[in-house]
């Protein structure tokens, strides 16, 4: 019997009577303890380096105007740059940050001397993915705000240079100056961007959760990393394979069962792409990021769930 | 039953199989082990390596399941979460998350059990004291030795004052100076009524230590008793004397062999080698 199971019924001692049942509940101070050292753990292991690599790169972006952009292209350019990298560097980090975890317990048996104590395992998987949720909110949150200084500077610079241009070369009514301000802004810092960020941040919250899967099957790190990856890359295709299997009716048995189980297993990270339509000018609305939001939260709880499944009867 | 008689550690039938991936063989690591140990008892598991005991004491902490029979801390089944409330675990080479300080990690291990942050910081400075390290509390881990870690580690097993310790291997690759402190931590255990259940290869050291022992091989027991019961020659005796003359000496014998007795040795007993090396080694330290 397994210990889930063990802790599920009461047990019958030999002597026929039932034995006392005090189970132990999902505790919030056990998970935040987890939740905390695995916070304190990557930013130890100055995983946070790649913030650095993403500041260059926004702050690279911003200066160089090799195609002699006009104000207005140059701020969608340095927008499209720096979401596409925090998009992707998210991703990334989420990945390996989440694959680091219970293999290097498990390798190093850390996870022995945390099980020997009187934690369930699912406390165990939710402090672990609380952590590293918290590392990426963080990750998401500098990145954010590096942007949108990046973006808020160019913005003034881009702005003030235009203006100024415009009332050199004449011909500019009050009302036109206004117009080309007002265009050039609606291209710089405002809150519809930050619809952008909750999408990346939510994409990763998934990757995590999925990841964390993986690992509780692997024993080491390396496998999680290239298990993540090919599921990351298959969850931009999983809206593709559930078109299918809804829709080709006419298909093949087997190719219908393989693209419904690929719809089935996979997340569709293409609900989080709104990168292009934010960069774009397009505003999301609230339904849209309320969707999505209890989307992610769906799937991070049916990938926790089925990680502590397989993880409950994982011998150590 | 009452609390007083229920044992620390009680396992009865214990059997656990690998079973095999694809065509590969399963292995039965251990083969129908019974043993108990009383509350304050000090255990040692001994036995050849892949014996079976690291795999008895992770079933026992519910770590692996049971392939057959039952294993309980004080009368809760192992595979109970709360089995796990009364007992402290140190592996064999732990290695623990060595970005913590040695503090940190008491902390770490402290909340996990549910100690009150008060009550944990008092139990920390307690257990620095007893384990020798508080002039490293505030050090990473990844600069012990491995004679801290290994302390450091019993410490973890104490943090939320369990009635049952078990440890596997405490002093494996331990210099014998560190060593001897965990030895002599065990005995301070025993002495607070901890029961301690122990695997080693030092046989020595669990002569020193152990009340009883059980000997583990291809994972069946194979003996198991009382410490003096197992190793005394019942047809023997010793006699230790100081300052004894040749004289007294030559009597001795006569007086033996004038008795129907065998006279079987005579001679300086020694020293072992680890007291020799500790006398040597530890007034230097400084």
């Amino acid at each position: 019997m397994s210990s889930r199971e063990a802790d599920r019924k009461p047990r019958v001692k030999p002597g026929g009577t039932v034995a006392t049942r005090r189970g132990i509940g999902a505790s919030a101070g056990r998970i935040g303890t987890l939740a905390g050292t695995t916070f304190l753990q990557l930013l130890r292991m100055k995983t946070f380096y790649f913030l650095l690599i993403f500041s260059i790169l926004v702050v690279v972006a911003s200066t160089f105007n090799v195609l002699h952009h006009t104000g207005e292209q140059h701020l969608k350019l340095l927008k499209d740059v720096a979401l596409g990298a925090m998009s992707l560097f998210t991703s990334l980090f989420a990945i390996v940050a989440t694959a680091l975890l219970i293999p290097s317990d498990l390798e190093d048996r850390t996870l022995q001397t945390i099980l020997a104590k009187p934690v369930p395992r699912y406390d165990y998987i939710l402090g672990k993915l609380c952590g590293v949720i918290l590392v990426v909110a963080v990750s998401v949150v500098v990145m954010d705000l590096i942007f949108g200084a990046v973006l808020y500077a160019r913005e003034e610079m881009m702005v003030a240079a235009e203006l100024a241009g415009a009332t050199e070369s004449g011909g500019f009514a009050e009302e036109d100056l206004a117009v080309l301000e007002e265009r050039l802004r609606s291209q710089g810092l405002n809150w519809n961007l930050q619809n952008a960020v909750a999408a990346i941040f939510l994409k990763s919250c998934v990757i995590c959760a999925v990841t964390m899967l993986v690992s509780t099957i692997a024993s080491t790190s390396l496998f999680t990393i290239i298990v993540g990856f090919v599921i990351f890359f298959i969850g931009h295709l999983q809206s593709v394979a559930r078109d299918y299997w809804m829709h080709a009716l006419d298909a093949g048995l087997w190719k219908r069962l393989f693209s419904g189980l690929v719809a089935l297993i996979f997340p569709d990270f293409q609900i989080f792409n709104v990168v292009d339509g934010v960069v774009a000018g397009e505003v999301i609305p609230l339904g849209a990021m309320t969707r999505m939001a209890g989307l992610t939260i769906l799937y991070v709880m049916v990938y926790s769930m089925v990680a502590y499944l397989v993880f409950a009867d994982r011998e150590l | 039953m009452s609390e007083k008689k229920t044992a620390a550690v009680s396992i009865d039938g214990l059997t656990k199989v690998f079973r095999g991936a694809l065509a590969r063989e399963s292995v039965v690591a251990v083969k129908e082990l019974s043993l108990e140990v009383a509350p304050g008892e000090v255990y040692g598991l001994i036995g050849p390596n892949g014996s079976g005991k690291s795999t008895t004491m992770k079933v026992l902490l519910g770590l692996i399941r049971p392939s057959a029979g039952r294993t309980a801390i004080f009368g809760v089944d192992s595979t109970r979460v709360e089995s796990r409330r009364q007992v402290g675990f140190l592996p064999e080479n732990p290695y623990f998350y060595r970005h913590l300080t040695g503090r940190e990690t008491l902390q770490f291990y402290g909340r996990l059990c549910g100690v009150g942050r008060g009550a944990l910081r008092a139990r920390i400075d307690e257990l620095l004291e007893l384990v020798e390290l508080g002039h490293a509390a505030r050090r990473p881990l990844r600069g012990y030795s491995k004679g801290m870690l290994q302390r450091i580690g019993l410490a973890q097993a104490l943090v939320q004052e369990p009635r049952l310790v078990v440890l596997d291997e405490p002093t494996a690759g331990v210099d014998p100076a560190g060593s001897r402190k965990i030895r002599d931590l065990i005995l301070e255990l025993k002495q607070r009524g901890i029961a301690v259940v122990l695997s080693s290869h030092l046989l020595e050291q669990v002569q020193e230590v152990c009340d009883r022992v059980g000997i583990i091989f291809n994972g069946s027991m194979v003996q198991e008793g009382r410490l003096e019961d197992l190793i005394s020659i019942e047809n023997q005796t010793e006699i230790i004397l100081k300052n004894a003359s040749a004289d007294l000496l030559e009597r001795i014998r006569d007086l033996a062999e004038g008795a129907d007795a065998e006279f079987v040795k005579m001679g300086q007993p020694r020293t072992t080698l680890e007291s020799l090396f500790l006398r040597e080694t530890e007034g230097r330290e400084e």
